[in-house]
């Protein structure tokens, strides 16, 4: 290019200028404004995938929850099963047979007296005041004392007072002096019925 | 201008095949979602769904203040599946060491814990190798299922088996019943099955997901559970016990082949106790004779006695025909012509009774010829009114007893129904009479079921209320009265006397007909019934021992009623008398 002969750069045409002019409608307000947006496209499946996200992590947490509640479910079977248990126990202990053969065996008896009163007013007692002995009421120890047979009761033990030396001194002749030994306790005392379990030494 | 041909050629194969495979994949769908459908979907159900029983809860039977008598609780059947059986590594409590057990072991824990022979559960285990159930061991406790889990043998199962327990054993056995393999056999668990404690097992499906997870939302019931309700008596459990107890002792001291023992609230019929002996444990029932397994007291009639003359004497005292100082002169014996007689207990010159005397010394020929105001018929009527030959509605399979119609009344049982013989009477009837008499002539229907509380809160079986008179309250009180000195002067006196109560009573010795050939033997049911406090009656007892080998009279019976009406005075809190009983003369 570097040359320095003149040369004649050719000319433009005027008619190639006024075809490359541009020509457009131009759109006004109301038609500007009608024209789809890009972003309402973005919100509605933006809309849509925020829909299926949260459809997924309920149906996530819904399952979670199914999990929960199989646990909790047989948490509260387990429970109920072993309140019940518990209960069904208590009954048995509680039943009079166990409760009176138990009394006995702790040294009370059957009480076959009628109460006494004493009227306040004057002072006249009303009845007959005898101790209860044991001969009047009879055992309920035993097949032969207890006779409301409850064959429940076969493993439960008899709770016999422990360690004589424990139960407090009736009359004065039988304390025992201070520092002195004490009665050595009995090995673990051997139930009155032959199928009952020997009871622990408690105290 | 071939390019273009070929592009089009191109894109008509490729709209072809895939028109092709998306007529491949429509044929398809329809195929799976419309034509085979619900097939399909059941098929896969089927994988998902698991059936189940759910359990209606049986009702519990308590007494009136809520203990339990009748208990249903969860039983497990151990099960195994001896298809699966084999040596198994179990996790160390370290949780990382593992130790192989093999079958022997396993079975020998199994019996360890379960208490099954190691024999039995072998012979379960090899009996069908290809089976995939077995029972190990039936209706384990909670802690034997729990003892079984800890053994994490991997082939093992548990099955709920719901299941009933009676932690008072025979207290009210009798009247409870029980329930064998079959389903209640005896007693109330018989009687109110349908009406009350019987519950139904419901089912139900729901889709469990891969590892067994119930998939929410998606339980189905086809059936509900129905738990039954709970049965309410009027027994009061501690004071049963001690009546059982008394009323049995007693019966083991005299040899007795049996004993019953009722106590009724005077007031509206209630039955606070009905003791039999021999009593059945419903908790071993194979323990116990066939025949005591009904309640005695309810089902089986026997002649009661002179405990029906404190009947007649309200009978005679009603229809205006004597009064207590009506005046008799009792033969030791009474001739009825045709070689045929009535004599008292204990041989006697004629003795000047008043109708109280009679009463209290029990003549027989007293009583019959004071009967001999009323006309038979009357007379049998008033024992209707009084309830006998008639069930008292208390308890199912009753009996009701025999007043034979006045047409078959020989010259003998014309007198002898009214002193208890000749007819027949269950402890039940005898303890409604004198609720009747306690309560101023108007009888209770006598009643052993407070009400079937359901689990929505309604009450159901409520105890009829409407009380029938059957003689006139002065009638009544007057008879009450007159027992009275059977307490305070008759011959059993020391007996029963309760210092500071009241007390009326009258006793029977009644012989039974079980001679070889018919007839009376060497047999006696002996009885003693009363009333606590006299002056205004609450308690109505009953004490019946039944043919006695060691003594045969009423003083057999005394201690044991004294001791139960002292029992009564104590639980149901009775208060003192303040005064002394009426003394009406005996003799004139």
């Amino acid at each position: 290019m570097s040359s320095n002969l003149a040369f004649a750069t050719p000319l433009r045409s005027p008619r190639e200028e006024q075809s490359t002019r541009h020509i457009e409608i131009v759109s006004n307000r109301a038609q500007r404004k009608s024209r789809p947006r890009i972003v309402y496209a973005l919100v509605t499946v933006g809309g849509l995938f925020a829909l299926f996200i949260a459809q997924l992590l309920l149906s996530i947490v819904v399952s979670q929850g199914a999990y929960s509640i199989a646990s909790l479910q047989t948490q509260q079977r387990d429970l109920g099963r072993q309140e019940q248990a518990l209960s069904e126990q208590l009954d048995l202990l509680a039943s009079p047979q166990n409760l009176a053969t138990q009394a006995e065996s702790l040294g009370m008896v059957l009480s076959t007296t009628s109460p006494v009163y004493l009227r306040l007013a004057d002072g006249v007692i009303i009845g007959d005041a005898a101790a209860a002995t044991a001969a009047s009421g009879g055992t309920v120890i035993g097949a032969e004392g207890n006779l409301v047979p409850n064959a429940l009761l076969g493993h439960i033990p008899l709770v016999t007072p422990a360690v004589p030396a424990l139960t407090p001194a009736v009359d004065g002749a039988t304390t025992v002096p201070p520092g002195a030994p004490t009665t050595p306790g009995t090995p673990g005392s051997v139930a009155s019925t032959p199928m009952a379990l020997p009871s622990p030494v408690t105290r | 201008m071939n390019d273009a041909r070929r592009n089009k050629r191109r894109v008509g194969i490729a709209v072809l095949v895939i028109f092709a495979v998306v007529a491949v994949f429509v044929v398809r769908l329809v195929d799976i979602q419309v034509v085979r459908a619900s097939e399909l979907n059941t098929e896969s159900l089927s994988k998902r769904s698991v059936s189940q029983t759910t359990y209606g809860s049986r009702g519990n039977i308590v007494d009136s203040s809520g203990n339990v008598l009748a208990d249903s609780v969860d039983r497990f059947d151990i099960t195994a599946s001896p298809l699966l059986v084999d040596e198994f590594e179990r996790l160390e409590e370290d949780g990382k060491s593992r130790i192989t057990v093999s079958i022997n072991d396993a079975i020998d824990e199994l019996a360890a814990t379960t208490g099954a022979p190691v024999a039995d559960i072998t012979k379960a285990l090899t009996e069908k190798p290809d089976s995939n159930f077995a029972y190990v061991a039936k209706s384990v406790t909670l802690e034997t299922l729990t003892a079984v889990r800890a053994l994490k043998i991997p082939w093992i199962y548990d099955v709920l088996h719901p299941s009933r327990t009676y932690p008072n054993g025979a207290i009210a056995g009798n009247l409870v019943g029980f329930i064998g393999t079959d389903g209640p056999q005896a007693g109330l668990e018989y009687a109110l099955n349908e009406k009350c404690v019987g519950s139904t097992n419901g089912t139900s499906t729901y889709e469990r997901g891969a590892d067994g997870i119930r998939i929410p939302g998606s339980t189905v019931t086809s059936k509900e559970a129905k738990d039954g309700g709970t049965l309410r008596l009027t027994i009061d459990r501690d004071f049963q016990w001690y009546v059982q107890q008394a009323n049995a002792q007693r019966a083991v001291e005299l040899g007795a082949k049996w004993a019953t023992t009722v106590v009724v609230r005077v007031s509206d019929g209630h039955l606070m106790a009905v003791a039999d002996y021999p009593s059945v444990d419903p908790n071993n029932v194979d323990g116990s004779a066939v025949d005591a397994l009904g309640s005695r007291a309810f089902s089986t009639p026997y002649e009661p006695g002179s405990t029906m003359k404190s009947m007649t004497i309200a009978s005679l005292l009603d229809a205006g025909q004597i009064e207590p100082l009506t005046q008799v002169v009792a033969p030791g014996r009474r001739d009825l012509g045709n070689g045929e007689s009535i004599k008292d207990a204990w041989a006697h010159a004629d003795i000047p009774y008043t109708a109280t005397g009679v009463l209290t010394n029990s003549s027989n020929t007293g009583i019959s010829l004071l009967s001999d105001k009323l006309a038979p018929e009357k007379r049998r009527d008033y024992m209707l009114a009084f309830g006998l030959n008639q069930s008292t509605g208390a308890f199912p399979g009753e009996s009701s007893g025999y007043v034979p119609p006045t047409s078959d009344w020989d010259a003998v049982t014309n007198y002898a129904v009214q002193f208890g013989q000749g007819e027949s009477t269950t402890s039940a009837q005898i303890a409604s009479l004198y609720q009747t008499l306690g309560n101023g002539g108007v009888r209770q229907p006598l009643t052993l079921i407070e009400g079937c509380e359901w689990p929505d809160g309604t009450v159901t079986e409520l105890p009829a209320t409407e009380g029938t008179r059957a003689v006139s309250e002065a009638a009544a009180d007057t008879t009450v009265r007159m027992m009275e000195n059977v307490v305070t002067q008759g011959g059993l006196s020391q007996a029963l006397t309760i210092p500071g109560y009241r007390l009326a009573a009258k006793t029977g010795t009644a012989e039974v007909a079980n001679a070889p050939g018919g007839g009376y033997g060497n047999d006696y049911v002996v009885s003693i019934a009363g009333l606590v406090p006299a002056e205004n009656p609450q308690y109505a007892i009953v004490v019946t021992i039944g043919e006695p080998s060691t003594m045969k009279t009423s003083t057999a019976v005394a201690p044991t009623f004294k001791k139960l009406v002292t029992q009564t005075i104590k639980t149901f809190r009775i208060e003192p008398s303040l005064d002394p009983s009426p003394e009406i003369p005996l003799t004139w």
